[in-house]
Parts: C-alpha cells; sequence; structure tokens
C-alpha cells in the first residue's frame, strides 16, 4: 500500500534500520505504523480541531490507510475513524511504536 | 418541562428524539446531519416534555458555525434538563464534551447510545461505575431499535424534579486554583445572561482577599528580546469589593483597582523550573479562598474555562508580546501565546477591569506552570480524565473482525473505492430512471384519458375548461411525471445516507476537492444538494469558513436537486433516452468541478484541510429509511404540489386570456438566444418558484404532455441544461440570503444565470455542429 504514498517514510527493508524517534509528520507515516503522537503545531485552530475530535499529544494510533493523489489518511484512535487531510497530518509530529 | 439533547456528531440525538416525538428530525450516519435546533414535543410517563434537538457539538469551544448554535443555545436560553446523548462505542472520545456539560452545573442525564455497536466492538461497560464516577444517570440504549429511551426521559424527569447541580470534574489542583481564581474575577465582568434560570437565582457576593503580587519571568525563547531577558514582576489585578444587585440573576460589578507593580523582591520563577512553579502555586494558594460560590449561569468556573480555550485574540498593544517557545525541546513553534509580564502589566494598568487582563494572567500562569498554551492544558487534562474514566468503567476486547472492514477495504481502495463509487451512483441513478419510467407512461395515460373524457363533456373555449384542464395537468404533472422519479430516489438517497457511504465519498473526493479550493468535508453538503439545495446550504454550516462556505453553498446550489432531476429524468431521460439524461449529471459534474476551480482562483485562500469522523457502516432500518423519505416527501406534497396544480391553473388562464405575450416577448431575446420556443419564456419565470413548475409549464404552454412533438431533441436538451442551471429556487435563494447574506447571494445567482446561458449556447453550438 505504500505505493501509494510516496510520502511514507521507513518503509520496507528500511524499517528495520529506521530510527523510530526520529521526527516525523503523520502524513509521512506507513499505513498500519503504530504511531504516538508526540505535537500538534498550527496553532490554536489546528490543536482545537484535533482536540475536538479526541486526539491529543501522547495519543496511540493507528494508521490504516491513504488516499490517492495526496488526499487524506485514516488514523485509528481507540476505535474512532479519522479522515485526516494532507496539509492537517503534516501538523502533527508522530513517532513510530515498534 | 424543556428537554435539551446535546451530543457529539453523529451519536443519535436526532434518533432518540425522534423515537419519541415522532419523526421531525432528520437523521443520517454521518456527522452533521442536523444544523439546526429542532422542537418538539413527547409525552412520557403522563407529562408533556418539550424536546429541543440540537446541533452535534464535540465541545463547549466551537469551531464551526454548527457547534455555535448548539453552544449558543445551551447558553442563552431557557432548558430545565439536558440528556447528554453518548455514542457507547466512541466512549472514550464522547466523555469529553460530558464532562465538560458537568461543568455547567445543571441537571443532566447521559444516555449511552448504540450499546449494539459497543458490543459488536468488543466493549462492555460498567455503567453503575461510570454513573458513580460522573454523578449523573447513565441509562444504556439503543436509539435505532427504541430501547432505553423511555428509562431515559424518566430519569431526565426525576434529575430536573431534583433539581440536582452535579459536580464537575475537577483537574489537577493546580490548575483548578487558576480557575477558581479567573472565575472569580470574570464572574462579575461578565455579562449576565438576561434570562438567568430562577433556579440559579443569584447570590452574587464576590468578594475575594487583595490579591498578592506574583512575580514570572520572561519564559525564554524569543521573549528575551521582548523584554531583555530582565526579570518582571506583575501584580495581579485587585479585586477588592463588589456591587452586588439583590435581583437575581442580575450582574454584579467588580470593582477592580489599577494594579500595582510590586517590588522585584519577590522570587520570580526561572524559565520553567519546578521550584517557581510551587513558589507560584503558594502565592496563588494564597489568594483563591473566595468566600461565598456565586451561584449565576454559566459557573464561574465554566467561564474561566471557556475564557481560557478560546482563540487568543492579541490586542495590538499586546502583539509584541507573543512570542514562541516550546520549553521541552527548545522547538519552536508559533503557537504558543506567551506574554510578557512588562506588556501585560501595562494593559492591566490601561484597562484595569478589563476580563482580557485576568484572562492573560491565567494564560500565562497555566503555561509557565504546564509548559503548553493554556487552551491545551485544559484540553489535554481533561482528555487524560477521559481515557482514565473509561479505562476505570469499560473493557474492551478484540473486536470481532467483521464485514465492515472488508468493505472499507474495497470502498476506500485507492483504485476499487473509485470503481465501487462509479457503480453505486451509476446503479443508484439507473434505478431512480427505471423505476420513473414505468412510473410516468403508466399513469400518465390514466390522466390523458382524463383531458379526452374533458374534452369531450366540456366547452372547450370557456375559462373554466381552461382552469380545469389546467389543474389535471398539473396534477398528472406532479402525481404522473414528479413522484414516480422523486419516490425512488428520495428512498434510495436515505439509504445511502443511513448505510454511512457518504462519508467514505467524502474521503475518496477530498484530493479532488482541493482542486477547488475545497476540503472532503465540503463533499457533503455537496452530496446532500443532490437532495434538495435548502438543506445543502444550510450544511454548510459544518464548514469553518465564511469562503468556505461560500464556494460550497455555491456548488451545491449547481448540482441539480430532486427537482431539476425530475426534469432532467422526465424530459430528457423520457423522450431521449436515459444515457442523455446520464450525460447531463456527467457535464454538470464537469461544469461543478470548474466552477470550484475557477471560485478558488478569485477567492483564493488555504483550507485547513479535512478533519471527518469516518462513521461505521450501519444497516438502515426499514422503518427509519420509510420515515425519512416521507419526511421529505412531505414537504413536495404540502408545499409543491399545491404550488404546481395552482401554478398550472393560473398559466392555463393566462394562456386563455392571451396574457402570456408580454412575458414571452420580454423573454424573447433570451428564447431566441437558446433557439427555444418563444412560449417556454414564461415558464422559465415559473420555475423560479419551484424547479418542477417549469416541467409542467412547460406541457401547459406547449399544450401537450407529448413534448417530443412540439420540441426538437436539441430543443428539449438546452431548455433542461439552462432550467438545470440558472437562479435557484425561491426557497433555496431565502437560505443562501440566511446563510451567506444577500450580496453574496446576488453575486451568486447572477454568476449561475450567466453560467447557465453560456452553458446552454455551449451546447446549442455543438448541436448545430453535429
Amino acid at each position: 500500500m505504500a505505493f501509494w504514498n510516496p510520502y511514507c517514510l521507513n518503509q520496507g527493508a528500511m524499517r528495520d534500520d529506521a530510527n523510530f524517534s526520529s521526527p516525523m509528520n503523520l502524513y509521512e507515516a506507513c499505513d498500519q505504523d503504530e504511531l504516538r503522537i508526540l505535537l500538534i503545531t498550527g496553532g490554536w485552530d489546528v490543536r482545537r480541531s484535533f482536540n475536538q475530535i479526541g486526539i491529543q499529544p501522547g495519543d496511540r494510533v493507528r494508521v490504516l490507510r491513504h488516499a490517492p493523489f495526496g488526499g487524506p489518511l485514516v488514523i485509528d484512535n481507540q476505535g474512532t475513524q479519522v479522515a485526516v487531510g494532507k496539509q492537517l497530518a503534516q501538523q502533527i509530529r508522530v513517532e513510530v511504536l515498534p | 418541562m424543556k428537554v435539551a439533547l446535546v451530543g457529539q456528531p453523529n451519536s443519535g440525538k436526532s434518533t432518540v428524539f425522534n423515537a419519541v416525538a415522532g419523526y421531525h428530525s432528520l437523521t443520517s450516519n454521518f456527522a452533521g446531519t442536523t444544523v439546526e435546533y429542532t422542537r418538539g414535543q413527547a409525552r412520557v410517563g403522563g407529562v408533556v416534555l418539550d424536546l429541543i434537538d440540537l446541533p452535534g457539538l464535540y465541545s463547549l469551544t466551537p469551531t464551526s458555525a454548527v457547534e455555535e448554535v448548539s453552544r449558543d443555545y445551551l447558553l442563552e436560553n431557557e432548558w430545565d434538563v439536558i440528556i447528554n446523548v453518548v455514542d457507547a462505542s466512541q466512549m472514550a472520545r464522547s466523555l469529553e464534551l460530558t464532562l465538560e456539560l458537568l461543568d455547567l452545573e445543571a441537571p443532566m442525564v447521559v444516555c449511552l447510545n448504540m450499546m449494539d455497536e459497543a458490543a459488536r466492538k468488543g466493549m462492555t461497560i460498567d455503567t453503575k461505575s461510570l454513573s458513580d464516577a460522573l454523578g449523573v444517570p447513565v441509562i444504556e440504549a439503543i436509539g435505532g431499535r427504541g430501547r432505553g429511551i423511555v428509562e431515559t426521559f424518566r430519569a431526565a424527569q426525576q434529575e430536573a424534579a431534583k433539581g440536582s447541580n452535579p459536580h464537575p470534574f475537577l483537574y489537577a489542583p493546580d490548575l483548578e486554583s487558576i480557575l477558581k481564581e479567573l472565575g472569580g474575577k470574570v464572574a462579575g465582568t461578565l455579562p449576565q445572561r438576561p434570562s438567568a434560570f430562577h433556579r440559579f437565582s443569584a447570590l452574587p457576593v464576590i468578594s475575594s482577599n487583595p490579591m498578592p503580587a506574583a512575580s514570572v519571568k520572561c519564559l525564554g525563547g524569543c521573549c528575551n528580546t521582548a523584554c531583555g531577558g530582565q526579570e518582571s514582576v506583575i501584580a495581579a489585578p485587585r479585586v477588592e469589593s463588589s456591587r452586588h444587585a439583590p435581583a437575581q440573576g442580575s450582574a454584579s460589578v467588580a470593582v477592580a483597582e489599577p494594579p500595582v507593580r510590586a517590588g522585584a523582591d519577590l522570587p520570580y520563577n526561572e524559565f520553567q523550573g519546578t521550584a517557581s512553579q510551587s513558589q507560584i502555586g503558594n502565592l496563588i494558594s494564597h489568594v483563591g479562598n473566595l468566600k461565598s460560590q456565586i451561584q449565576v449561569f454559566p459557573p464561574a468556573r465554566y467561564r474561566a474555562l471557556q475564557l481560557l480555550q478560546s482563540k487568543p485574540n492579541p490586542s495590538p498593544k499586546r502583539e509584541l508580546a507573543v512570542c514562541a517557545a516550546t520549553p521541552d525541546s527548545g522547538r519552536r513553534t508559533p503557537d504558543l501565546l506567551v506574554l510578557t509580564p512588562d506588556l501585560l502589566a501595562d494593559a492591566a494598568l490601561r484597562t484595569p477591569d478589563s476580563e482580557q487582563t485576568f484572562v492573560d494572567w491565567a494564560r500565562m500562569e497555566i503555561t509557565s506552570r504546564t509548559g503548553q498554551p493554556a487552551d491545551a492544558a485544559i484540553s489535554s487534562a481533561r482528555h487524560a480524565a477521559c481515557l482514565n474514566l473509561f479505562e476505570r468503567v469499560a473493557k474492551v476486547a478484540r473486536p470481532k473482525s467483521d464485514w465492515r472492514e472488508r468493505v472499507d477495504h474495497i470502498a476506500m481502495h485507492p483504485i476499487w473505492g473509485y470503481a465501487m463509487l462509479a457503480v453505486v451512483f451509476l446503479g443508484f441513478f439507473r434505478l431512480i430512471f427505471n423505476v420513473g419510467q414505468l412510473g410516468e407512461t403508466r399513469i400518465l395515460s390514466v390522466f390523458d384519458a382524463l383531458v379526452a373524457l374533458l374534452t369531450r363533456h366540456m366547452d372547450p373555449h370557456s375559462a373554466m375548461f381552461a382552469a380545469v384542464k389546467g389543474g389535471v395537468l398539473g396534477t398528472a404533472g406532479a402525481v404522473a411525471i414528479v413522484l414516480p422519479y422523486l419516490l425512488p430516489f428520495l428512498a434510495g438517497l436515505a439509504i445511502l445516507e443511513d448505510i454511512g457511504y457518504l462519508s467514505r465519498v467524502g474521503y475518496l473526493m477530498d484530493a479532488g476537492m482541493h482542486r477547488l479550493g475545497l476540503h472532503g468535508t465540503a463533499t457533503l453538503p455537496v452530496l446532500v444538494g443532490y437532495g434538495c439545495s435548502v438543506p445543502a446550504v444550510m450544511a454548510t454550516r459544518i464548514l469553518s469558513t465564511r469562503r468556505d462556505r461560500f464556494i460550497a453553498a455555491f456548488l451545491a446550489v449547481l448540482v441539480p436537486c430532486s427537482a431539476r432531476m425530475t426534469v432532467i429524468f422526465a424530459l430528457v431521460g423520457f423522450y431521449l433516452g436515459a444515457n442523455y439524461a446520464l450525460a447531463i449529471y456527467g457535464l454538470n459534474i464537469v461544469v461543478v468541478a470548474l466552477s470550484g476551480a475557477v471560485l478558488a482562483r478569485i477567492w483564493p485562500e488555504i483550507s485547513p484541510g479535512m478533519l471527518m469522523e469516518v462513521p461505521a457502516y450501519r444497516v438502515p432500518a426499514a422503518k427509519v429509511v420509510a420515515l425519512k423519505t416521507w419526511w421529505r416527501l412531505r414537504e413536495f406534497v404540502l408545499v409543491a404540489f399545491p404550488l404546481l396544480v395552482v401554478g398550472s391553473i393560473v398559466l392555463s388562464l393566462v394562456d386563455f386570456y392571451g396574457w402570456q405575450h408580454g412575458i414571452n416577448a420580454a423573454l424573447s431575446p433570451l428564447t431566441a438566444l437558446l433557439g427555444l420556443p418563444r412560449s417556454v419564456g414564461l415558464t422559465l419565470i415559473f420555475g423560479v418558484l419551484r424547479k418542477e413548475l417549469s416541467l409542467l409549464m412547460l406541457m401547459q404552454a406547449l399544450g401537450t404532455t407529448h413534448i417530443l412533438g412540439a420540441m426538437t431533441a436539441a430543443q428539449i436538451i438546452i431548455f433542461t441544461l439552462f432550467v438545470t442551471f440558472y437562479l435557484p429556487c425561491m426557497a433555496t435563494l431565502a437560505s443562501m440570503i440566511k446563510e451567506l447574506g444577500w450580496r453574496l447571494t446576488l453575486a451568486a445567482s447572477a454568476a449561475l444565470l450567466a453560467l447557465a446561458i453560456v452553458i446552454s449556447l455551449a451546447a446549442r453550438g455543438v448541436m448545430l455542429i453535429l
């Protein structure tokens, strides 16, 4: 599936050598990655809209799928599926959980 | 007794509402179906309840116009009890709103809806301990099947009768102390709501101790340049006494003295130092002893929370002080609002009683303690409390893997997802066409016979005959031509909405919508537009900016609504074939895309992007689909049907007395330009009242139900295209004026008219060449 997301970092064989703590944003995560949200940047509005939908720094989320053509990705947060657009996803710093 | 149904989007408030009040409120399986509150009445246990179904809101700090509707209702109107509808399968997140509602300290019941879905997800919820933890009754329910609904309303009645005021959920002590402080300060400065509850009859006595000066050092980072890295000391504003009115719920005025700048002998806190935090904590704990709690609505603590969470709005004077630093890593982000004490003190001196000064002070306090912006600190505290609570009361087993996941695997697949989208929509319109055509031919033949009968038994040259014939043709149009297409369309739409597919369409279309300067969330109003433009224009409220709302509303109006759908199918589809009708839909999509792209150029703005819940699939209940179809059809039966018949009679008489010539002559430049028969001019005027009218009027104007004899195929296509795109109907115009203002509505109407002429001319040109 990574084929559809050219932004996806650390994929495939690289994954083993990847530095998991390296800073990356949510949009760079690959499908099925388990992530921890580290920081939501982008100011009050972005923070507020993520907080509202129940996503906060420290949360553990899983990437389910990416839409093609730079479309949104769907993450699973405590059983809630949320579609996050590219611009917003790029405002979120995450780390990949092993 | 007034009962307000409050809950997060798509938690089933409207379902609960409809379960007792009859189908008055539209339900769907996507967030943001209800954008205005609906009132209804229900008799539960012999008591008549006034129900208010509020639009869903994620929190009491709104980010969209829909949420503002709900919040403002809760704060500005009277109600006796809240029923907080919670989607049990999303409990961890939904509890955040519940905690915020508890801050209102008003009677409340939690209705734990969709227990079946929670069970499917492998969740078991200990309702009893949840109820104990929240301090309000929690009732399990399955709204779709009507289970637990009556119990919920009974519990709500009991709570309202008791007048119980639940306690807010408290956060960390140092956060609470700031909240208490700020609450005390702002209680007097804020205007009270005009109609305070008698229950909350106020005893507004504010009397706080003079506050000792708290000193805060500048918070590192770029602030160093602003305040020179110097320690600076701010004296918190001092509220000494208050004047209070004896009347219930009336405002009390806090008289604040200008703050004094204290000397630098007080200890200051180091950047992010833990020791200094406790020092400030000590100072604050000195302070916060309010002698009496203020019993007004909304409660002081709630107000403090709201003020701290609202969008920081730095005044020009304070802008200098806004700077950025994330203490944990030294990474700079532009979102951390840090005010230097210097500037804050200046501001306080200038506007001593401004609540903004207190708020800034409290924001700074929280930021200095937690290293987060105040709103983030509060919401993360709430989030943590919710997760905690959730873990205490719910157990999550491994969810059973079921068909839903496999469906999503296809429906949201990068290739098959789009294929499925095409199949679903083509199938949908094919179905409408086939069912509609079947109905149209059969019912129309009955009316044809009736007209023939009339001609034989009445004097065909009397005004009476013209009127009766007009009435019969109007009825024929409504029953035989509009209804056969409308009914399968509405039923199909109801099913699509209830399954939860529309959100998936939004997901698939997000990338494309970005080309139109919008994002995936905006697909929902546009898709709703296929049903009716009025709710579509209203649904644009789920978007956060005025610009997004305008573009989405414009595109939603361009999309052929069910009325125009009947024109397309009953004219082009019926006379020329289903493929021509589908081609018009295809052309329409192209026009929508192009208009969006053009609008995005004219009014460029970076859209904040899509953040949308993807709801779980649900099997639509036959009863709900039927009720919903009827609910939408009722609008047609009650409003459009009489209009069609009366309009038809009026047109017959106009025709009989020969008044139409003037109007047709006035419109003849347009009809000549489009190559249409001169007599259709009048029908275009009627089309603004109701789009179906232009179809019926066409038959009237041409004097036959068999249009192909009176117009050529090319004329039919041009007429249909023009009717599809030109001015929206009256009802849509009214709702556009309401949502967008008359200026933008006027601009949009002019643009639509021009667009319709251009498209029709282009079609004419193409057909001339062919």
